[in-house]
């Protein structure tokens, strides 16, 4: 009663209103409402209060329910890349972007030059004592000492515990393979800007910021691409070639499988790079390849229906075409059937044949096959075909076109009109994306018969023609040896040669072009001194369809004999003349 | 009564609202436990893409490649010794008992010489390496 007492009593309360009206009863009857509505707010309260607790123990007591996923609701900061990884279509990493830190000093803060310089270089050999050590004593207040250390070495370097070695993070390129398919990957400036090949071609989207997370997946398989270059490495240093090339090529999909170019360079480091090194010669260098395009001349002059496997050309002596001299590097001197002009790679019956294909025919079924338009190939450094304005393809041209004299193709370009020649007839565009859709728009340039007549003669010169060394037991390589003189102030060096091989395996259902070149090969004693392309490149092709057929998921198997046999008995292969 | 109930409403109040007070500083704790582990997971995420790029430095085909010259007795396989019919697995000729594989080279003896038409066409070849593979290579064939 006490509070009540208190709270009535106006002077003390200070309620002005009640004692003007100087009326107890609408005071008392105002406090108790007051009173109750106070009450009836404490109840509220009291309620909420209730409820509150009642959850809390709810949701402690919850501990058996099943816990809720959190997985949407946290967030991890995503790893920030400046670039998006390139990797091969098994995976494989072949470029990422890391993040690397550069060494500075504050040489304000260096008390001992020497002994700071010291320790520094023990951690980075690489560094220059007297150089380090004028820097460490010049007293600037920011100076370079290393670029891009590991994280080892940085570690190394914090543990001097030294106030004045500071770090500022960057992201760098790395290549993990260094120079195993640097003419693919080509490479970054300082910046991270692609300066060539893959990097270069797909620029807008390997640094589109929306992309970085998933990689850019690309054709090449590195295992097929590390034989590849090790076999070609080997036999360029073996015939002492000034450079090599070679690539593996899908004839289904038109995926580049490996593509090497030598010599290369090292894309973690391009300082000092000769352009010569960064040359890719299986894209960029355009070659008068040599017997290699007889595989066109016959595949044309075959699906037109101008010749047939019973037909024959005489090659017993030299053509002569004006001043032009036609020789056979491996001459017979007897009259030669189309089996036998193939295997033994005779110029002289090639010409004819061509003659009877004609200027014309010669042309468009070359346009068809691409050979006259650069490769449209994802690659920037892609070389433009050399060949003769069409007034100037003149019968002499037809000729020596015919065995790939006087036309200049890039390898790639050869591989691609070969896969069209052996996969059944359908040109397929080269790619170096991963399960890009592109053999999807194949054209066809011969027919499915032809194609079929082309392989068993493909393989005939594997088995008995110019080319027995490429033979991969078990794996059933076709393909055509291509020797060709170099031109030099204008006519044709005999020594100096492009030797290669354009290989096909397996024969009776081809699945990958193998093509290997070397660029003035030496011959050896092994080679009883020769370097055409029989004896430098085949031998090439031969070990890389064996290391790589298992990678690439081919079977070696028994060989159905009765397949070639038509064109097997046309061939007389018996030595002497 | 009213007396009774106010102190009962109060003291309801006070320690529901610390029991309200402790669940948000346990919240709050889960929380920051929660935002260590997503910096954790960033930091683990980008760790991974060095340790990526080293695995692909280390297992690149060349190394590989030196790493099995110098420590293991594999040759790479030629066409005979890949069936593609499980099938036809030929059987070990008699005599023939496989040893322990060391599978390394070691320095050893040449192995004498078997019977000619043993079912080990290449077995002049590869005992001229001296490989511990010998014997396994032979029960393969």
């Amino acid at each position: 009663m006490n509070a009540a007492a208190f709270a009535m009593d106006p002077t003390r309360s200070g309620y002005v209103p009640s004692k003007r009206r100087g009326d107890e009863q609408p005071v008392r009857s105002q406090l108790d409402m007051a009173r109750g509505r106070l009450f009836a707010v404490m109840i509220l309260f009291l309620l909420g209060f209730m409820v509150m607790i009642g959850r809390t123990v709810e949701l402690g007591m919850r501990e058996n329910a099943r816990p809720r996923s959190f997985a949407g609701q946290i967030e991890v900061p995503p790893v920030k890349v400046g670039r998006a990884d390139i990797r091969d279509r098994n995976g494989e990493i072949m470029a990422t972007n890391l993040r690397t830190s550069s060494l500075f000093a504050d040489a304000t803060q260096i008390r001992d030059a020497s002994a700071a310089s010291h320790d520094l270089v023990k951690i980075l050999p690489q560094l220059s004592l007297a150089d380090v050590e004028s820097k460490l004593a010049s007293g600037k207040k920011f100076v370079w000492l290393h670029r891009k250390l590991t994280p080892r070495q940085k570690w190394q370097v914090n543990a001097l515990g030294n106030p004045a070695f500071r770090f500022e993070e960057e992201e760098e390129r790395v290549y993990p393979h260094g120079r195993l398919a640097s003419h693919i990957m080509g490479y970054v400036d300082v910046d991270g800007r692609g300066l060539g090949g893959v990097e270069h071609f797909f620029e807008d989207r390997l640094s589109d910021p929306d992309r970085h997370k998933d990689a850019l997946k690309l054709s090449i398989d590195m295992r097929v691409q590390y034989a590849l270059a090790d076999e070609l490495e080997t036999a360029r240093r073996v015939h002492s070639a000034i450079g090599a090339a070679g690539l593996v090529f899908d004839v289904t999909t038109g995926e580049v499988v490996a593509l090497v170019s030598l010599p290369d360079y090292d894309p973690n480091d391009i300082r000092g790079v000769s352009a010569d090194q960064l040359f890719n010669r299986v894209t960029q260098g355009v070659y008068e390849l040599g017997s290699t395009f007889k595989t066109f001349t016959f595949a044309s002059a075959l699906d037109q229906g101008i010749v047939s496997l019973d037909d024959g050309y005489d090659a017993t002596k030299p053509l002569v075409v004006g001043r032009f001299r036609i020789r056979d590097d491996h001459p017979k001197s007897r009259y030669l059937t189309v089996p036998e002009i193939f295997a033994f790679s005779s110029n002289i019956g090639t010409a004819q044949m061509a003659l009877d294909v004609g200027t014309d025919g010669q042309r468009d079924f070359l346009e068809k096959l691409g050979m006259l338009r650069p490769s449209t190939v994802e690659l920037t450094e892609v070389g433009a075909p050399m060949y003769p304005a069409p007034q100037q393809w003149k019968k002499i041209s037809t000729m020596t076109i015919s065995y790939g004299h006087g036309i200049a193709v890039s390898p790639l370009q050869l591989a691609v009109g070969t896969a069209a020649i052996v996969n059944g007839g359908r040109l397929i565009p080269a790619t170096l994306v991963a399960d890009s859709d592109g053999y999807q728009n194949a054209t066809r340039v011969i027919s499915e018969k032809t194609s079929h007549t082309m392989n068993m003669l493909l393989r005939m010169v594997v088995k008995k023609g110019t080319a027995g060394r490429a033979d991969a037991v078990g794996y059933r390589v076709g393909g055509k040896t291509g020797t060709a003189e170099k031109p030099a102030n204008g006519r044709y060096n005999r020594k100096a040669l492009i030797s290669s091989f354009m290989g096909v395996f397996p024969m009776d259902d081809p699945r990958y072009v193998v093509f290997a070149l070397l660029d003035e090969p030496k011959g050896t004693k092994e080679t009883y001194g020769f370097a055409s392309g029989g004896w430098t490149a085949a031998p090439v092709v031969r070990n890389v369809v064996l290391r790589t057929a298992p990678l690439l998921g081919v079977a070696p198997e028994g060989e159905d004999e009765g397949l070639y046999q038509q064109v097997a008995m046309k061939i007389n292969d018996k030595k002497g003349h | 009564m009213r007396r009774a109930f106010n102190i009962v409403a109060a003291v309801i109040a006070l320690t529901s609202g610390a029991a309200v007070l402790q669940l948000k500083l346990t919240v709050q704790a889960k929380q920051d436990e929660l935002n260590v582990l997503a910096r954790q997971i960033h930091d683990d995420r980008d760790a991974l893409r060095v340790l990526e790029a080293e695995w692909a430095y280390l297992t690149s085909p060349a190394s590989l490649q030196e790493r099995s010259v110098r420590f293991l007795a594999l040759m790479p396989p030629s066409a005979d010794q890949i069936i593609t019919d499980p099938r036809i697995i030929p059987f070990r000729p008699k005599g023939e008992f496989a040893e322990a594989d060391p599978g390394v080279m070691l320095e050893r003896k040449r192995l004498p010489k078997r019977p000619a038409g043993d079912g080990q066409p290449h077995g002049e070849e590869t005992s001229g390496l001296d490989v511990i593979s010998d014997t396994v290579a032979g029960g393969g064939r």
